[in-house]
């Protein structure tokens, strides 16, 4: 094995496959523990938090397309890392509860694919970030301070090729999501009984 | 994203709005309605009111209140009621969501098979005869209402009454309900209902001891040891005793 294949499976593969079996067992874990304690019924709730938290992870996107402006584009990614990660993971056990609908079942379906288009971003997002920081004499040579280095280095990671050619693929995944979530959440809202 | 891509995903979503609308019970339904109400599966209007969940109106407008346990929404009698006293004629208000769910998915949530007696009127939750059966034990068989002094209306057991903090019934008490409470009336007892305790003994014993007000014999009296004296006079015998056991400690 060479060397760089070494590197991409240890920095990239590993913790992409680690993370998404960490979700899934998580997952069942959290099933698991709600039925074992007779809290089923806290299952049947989770997917308000999880859906506020993806809802509140979207910042990033925000910043990054500069509807706003204020705001660390790197801390607010990690946040959407984390928020999107956690979410998801409330909302696969508010969906592993209950097995009733077609329309909810579709959107975790895209939620799931979504998640794992996610981690594929971040291992392409880690691979563009060591790409450009070969650059990184050539900014330090222009004077830049080092949070300039840093903030520039982002942005040159984001707008790489690689990272648009896959965002072409997200987006699209996170349309279908949040419509078909859409829908769900519209249809709770339309039958539950709120009186 | 190009046009194709936008193209197939507004088709896509289209095709699952549309059989949104017309499989709403496969799409959103919280799962399979209960068999009676098989023929509504497509129309969740007929029981729910937009934004505000099932609604008891909407129920009532098919199964009449008046009817319920008698007859059938299309008029024919119950033949198996499944409770053997027809009772929601005698609910305080119309609130069918607050013990019924239809969908499979929501009933897994709730506790089947528990009525709470609230929602019962007031002169119907203390008739609890009129609903249920007398257990047929020993006990029960010789007592005639008033099952809310032992027993609470959320559950049968454990029951709340502790006959012992009000009188032990012990060997020389061991004795049918009715011996002491006249015509099974548990507000109220005797202890001259047997050969033992006459009225006339009774009085002599009391006036002996200074005592006129012995009506009420559990005040002072809560088990056969009749040295074992509790309230009032039981302070004032027991400070008596203990001047009487000091001259005579004294005297010695």
């Amino acid at each position: 094995m060479t060397n760089s294949t070494s590197s991409l499976w240890r920095r990239h593969v590993l913790p992409f496959t680690f993370l998404l079996v960490l979700l899934a067992a998580a997952t069942l874990a959290g099933d698991y523990l709600l039925h074992r304690l007779n809290l089923v019924w806290v299952g049947r709730y989770l997917g308000i938090p999880g859906t506020l938290l993806i809802i509140g992870s979207l910042v990033y996107s925000l910043r990054k397309r500069k509807y706003i402006t204020s705001g660390n584009p790197k801390t607010l990614l990690t946040l959407h890392e984390i928020g999107t990660w956690v979410g998801s993971l409330m909302v696969l056990i508010h969906a592993g509860i209950h097995f009733n609908a077609i329309l909810p079942w579709l959107a975790t379906v895209a939620m799931g694919v979504n998640v794992i288009s996610g981690m594929v971003g971040k291992m392409l997002l880690g691979r563009s970030r060591e790409h450009v920081l070969g650059q990184r004499d050539h900014y330090q040579l222009r004077g830049l301070s080092k949070a300039e280095v840093e903030r520039a280095v982002f942005w040159d990671a984001v707008t790489l090729d690689a990272m648009t050619k896959w965002r072409k693929v997200h987006i699209p995944i996170f349309i279908v999501f949040a419509v078909l979530a859409l829908g769900h959440i519209v249809s709770i809202f339309l039958f539950w009984g709120w009186a | 994203m190009n046009r194709t891509v936008k193209l197939i995903l507004a088709a896509n979503l289209f095709v699952l709005a549309v059989l949104a609308f017309v499989y709403p019970h496969l799409m959103v339904g919280p799962g399979k309605l209960i068999p009676g109400h098989n023929t509504l599966e497509s129309d969740c209007f007929a029981c729910h009111a937009p934004l505000m969940g099932a609604d008891s109106a909407r129920c009532v407008s098919c199964h009449k209140p008046a009817d319920i346990g008698r007859l059938t929404t299309v008029g024919d009698p119950v033949l198996k009621p499944l409770t053997s006293t027809p009772f929601h004629q005698k609910l305080i208000n119309e609130d069918c969501i607050a013990c019924h769910s239809d969908h499979a998915g929501v009933k897994r949530f709730r506790v089947q098979g528990r009525f709470n007696h609230a929602l019962l009127q007031k002169a119907t939750r203390d008739e609890c005869q009129s609903c249920h059966k007398s257990p047929k034990d020993s006990l029960h068989q010789q007592i005639t209402g008033s099952c809310g002094q032992c027993h609470s209306q959320d559950k049968w057991t454990p029951a709340t009454f502790d006959h012992a903090k009000l009188f032990e019934l012990d060997r020389d008490h061991n004795t049918r309900c009715v011996t002491c409470h006249v015509r099974n009336d548990y507000s109220r007892y005797t202890c001259y209902g047997c050969h033992e305790h006459t009225l006339e003994s009774i009085r002599r014993k009391h006036i002996k001891e200074g005592i006129r007000d012995y009506d009420n014999c559990t005040e002072c009296h809560r088990n056969a040891d009749e040295h074992d004296i509790r309230g009032e006079y039981g302070n004032a015998l027991g400070e008596r005793k203990g001047k009487k056991d000091r001259k005579k400690r004294d005297h010695d």
